[in-house]
């Protein structure tokens, strides 16, 4: 399951760098492709660590680690920033018609949500990916479970 | 040890590269400007304004003159360029957009290649940010096991 969870996490990394200039790979339709198929990766990201999320949503405010703390609240801010940039994403898109949600609300608009978003959110996954570096590694096994390095 | 400078050596590559990246890409300005963007603001003059924001509808203003003297990468700064001087189409055309047909369609329909010289920079700034949380992260363990170390020889003694 771990190895599930790293390819997926690898998959959404690399999937994130490539969307961040609609230009890079294949143009304007790969862009809005791949970034709603980002969306649907990132819930199963979520539903895969749902253990972990249900654990410390009903014990943030009581005994949580800080650390804890800090990474879903990360994580929250994660979700509110891929929400927003698929949102706006959908909004401006050209090649997929999603002109019957009628999101209201100018292109300009939108597109300064888009970039800002995007921008924030790779952030935020560069911050996600430093907290679970020691993970990352196990999951490579240069790192033993038990702290010690091979 | 020398496992341990090495990586260190990297960590340090990987930040200077990062910092680089950041002010290239104008990473800030573009990252802050969803709090700074208020509907009233008008268009035209609006700091801030960054190659994400090429694309101008009739009447929502048009694209800041001063943006081709900034700092971007080239296939940003391409996308800035008045095509035939009818970069600001009318609002009716926007339907002839989708599905890629239309002049908008065809913006893209040079980026059919890979071409992965902007994404090199946003994997810098990437890396930079894991790098620095990852060390961060080690000196706040090491604090605490210092922190805990003076705890309990306090208590012993």
């Amino acid at each position: 399951m771990n190895i599930f969870k790293f390819f997926l996490s690898l998959t959404i990394t690399i999937a994130m760098l490539l969307l961040m200039d609609p230009r890079s790979f294949y143009g304007l339709a790969f862009h809005e492709w791949a970034g709603l198929t980002i969306g649907i990766f990132f819930i199963l990201h979520k539903i895969l660590n749902w253990g972990w999320i249900k654990k410390v949503s009903v014990g943030f405010f009581r005994r949580c680690p800080g650390r804890a703390r800090f990474n879903y609240v990360l994580d929250v801010l994660l979700l509110a920033g891929i929400t927003l940039m698929i949102l706006s994403g959908i909004a401006i898109a050209r090649t997929i018609d999603f002109s019957w949600l009628n999101l209201g609300g100018s292109r300009i608009f939108w597109r300064v949500m888009h970039t800002s978003s995007s921008f924030i959110t790779l952030a935020l996954f560069g911050i996600h990916l430093g907290l679970h570096w020691n993970w990352v590694l196990q999951i490579l096994h240069i790192k033993k479970t038990n702290g010690k390095k091979n | 040890m020398v496992k341990k400078i090495s990586f260190l050596i990297l960590s340090v590559i990987i930040l200077v590269i990062g910092i680089i990246a950041f002010s290239k890409l104008s990473y800030w300005d573009r990252s802050v400007r969803i709090f700074n963007y208020s509907l009233g603001t008008p268009l035209e003059g609006r700091p801030g304004r960054g190659p994400g924001d090429r694309e101008f509808e009739a009447g929502e203003g048009r694209p800041d003159q001063g943006i081709r003297e900034r700092n971007i990468p080239d296939s940003l700064r391409q996308q800035f360029r008045p095509r035939g001087g009818d970069r600001l189409g009318s609002g009716h055309l926007y339907g002839e957009m989708r599905n890629g047909e239309g002049r908008r369609g065809s913006e893209f329909a040079q980026g059919k290649k890979i071409n992965i010289r902007n994404v090199k920079w946003f994997l810098a700034v990437f890396a930079a940010f894991t790098v620095i949380v990852i060390y961060t992260d080690k000196a706040i363990f090491l604090m605490r096991k210092r922190k805990g170390r003076q705890t309990a020889i306090k208590e012993i003694m």
